[in-house]
């Protein structure tokens, strides 16, 4: 009797645990959606391989942020609200058949539409289309210099600077 | 009696099937190096390689998109979608060329999941081995180089990492400049800190 009711309360209590988690197991959601924010090198971001995230943001990583666009590192739009979408397709190209498109775009604040889905936590974005494009105005070099540092090659050396 | 084992055992099973990613452990048997990166797990696990638009939206390319789209594992034990963001390489790019020749096939990977989850409600994956599935042998994930050079066979033999040399990233320093605000701005801020 006592096992029966052991065995009840634990069923009782994993069916509770599974209804919380079943979100988890949801099929992707998708609805449409219009983002405003900065285009940015997701591993960077997530990873703070090269430290603060307010570091890999703007002007301060923008030639970081081109190589790894280049490098085929997903590119995401982090909107103002910090939730960042990785960019799975941009105005109807896969992001990397057209790299100069891609690079235009490193770290400038940009309006745009599309179909924005959830997989396991993880924000995706159709981008169908760039509505605005303000350029880069995180002017975060006045902050952090370079990130990595190394960015800017050193600039020679001339007679003035020895 | 029986049949309440029985289904406290299936709930259960369900349960552990329903967890966040992270609530799971992935590093048994892992081999991959630290890299002390933010949230960082060792994480060894099975799957399959997709094309994460694809298995997203339906919108299919041949061949996982030839190297164009981004892709992922859909990991077998949950289920679940893990994007891969890095390969092996300390060279600031991905690990599409090392999934790519495994698009739809069964894998196993070992590599780091990585991001903080608590913050942004999900981990990435840098992939660092690779193998078949019954293959004996893990591959480093070190391609991306290898296919840069073949792409540009000019510049390959040529002094210098390949992000120095690319012609597009290049092409977008003359034009923008390494800060992305012109010329002008990058010989003031040279001039300030060099």
């Amino acid at each position: 009797m006592t096992i029966q009711r052991t065995l009840r309360s634990a069923a009782f209590a994993i069916g509770a645990m599974l209804a919380t988690a079943m979100p988890a197991l949801a099929a992707t959601e998708q609805k449409p959606i219009k983002i405003t924010g900065e285009v940015i090198d997701t591993w960077c971001y997530f990873s703070g391989v090269m430290g603060s995230q307010d570091a890999v943001l703007g002007s301060a990583h923008h030639t970081c942020a081109l190589w790894c666009a280049a490098g085929g590192i997903p590119v995401g739009v982090r909107a103002d609200d910090g939730t960042v979408y990785l960019v799975l397709k941009l105005s109807g190209s896969a992001p990397l058949a057209n790299k100069d498109t891609l690079l235009d775009l490193q770290s400038d604040r940009v309006t745009v539409n599309g179909m924005h889905y959830v997989r396991d936590g993880v924000n995706y974005l159709v981008v169908e289309k760039v509505i605005s494009n303000e350029g880069i105005v995180n002017l975060t070099h006045e902050d952090f210099g370079v990130v990595p540092p190394f960015a800017i090659p050193e600039p020679a050396k001339t007679e003035e600077t020895k | 009696m029986r049949s309440m084992l029985g289904t406290t055992a299936v709930l259960a099973a369900f349960a552990f099937a329903a967890m966040p990613a992270s609530a799971q452990d992935f590093s048994k048997g892992s081999q991959a190096a630290n890299w002390n990166l933010l949230g960082e797990e060792k994480a060894r696990f099975s799957g399959k390689v997709v094309d994460i638009l694809c298995e997203l939206t339906g919108d299919c390319a041949e061949n996982c998109g030839g190297g164009t789209r981004q892709l992922g594992i859909l990991r077998t034990k949950d289920d679940a979608l893990v994007p891969a963001l890095k390969n092996s390489q300390p060279l600031f790019n991905g690990a599409i060329p090392d999934l790519l020749p495994y698009c739809g096939q069964m894998v196993e990977v070992d590599g780091l999941l990585i991001g903080d989850e608590s913050a942004k409600g999900a981990k990435f994956y840098q992939i660092q081995l690779i193998r078949r599935e019954g293959e004996a042998d893990f591959q480093k994930t070190d391609l991306w180089t290898k296919a840069w050079d073949k792409e540009h066979p000019d510049l390959a033999g040529k002094k210098g990492d390949w992000y120095r040399k690319d012609p597009v990233i290049a092409k977008h320093i003359e034009a923008q400049g390494y800060l992305g605000l012109g010329k002008e701005a990058d010989e003031k801020f040279i001039k300030e800190n060099y």
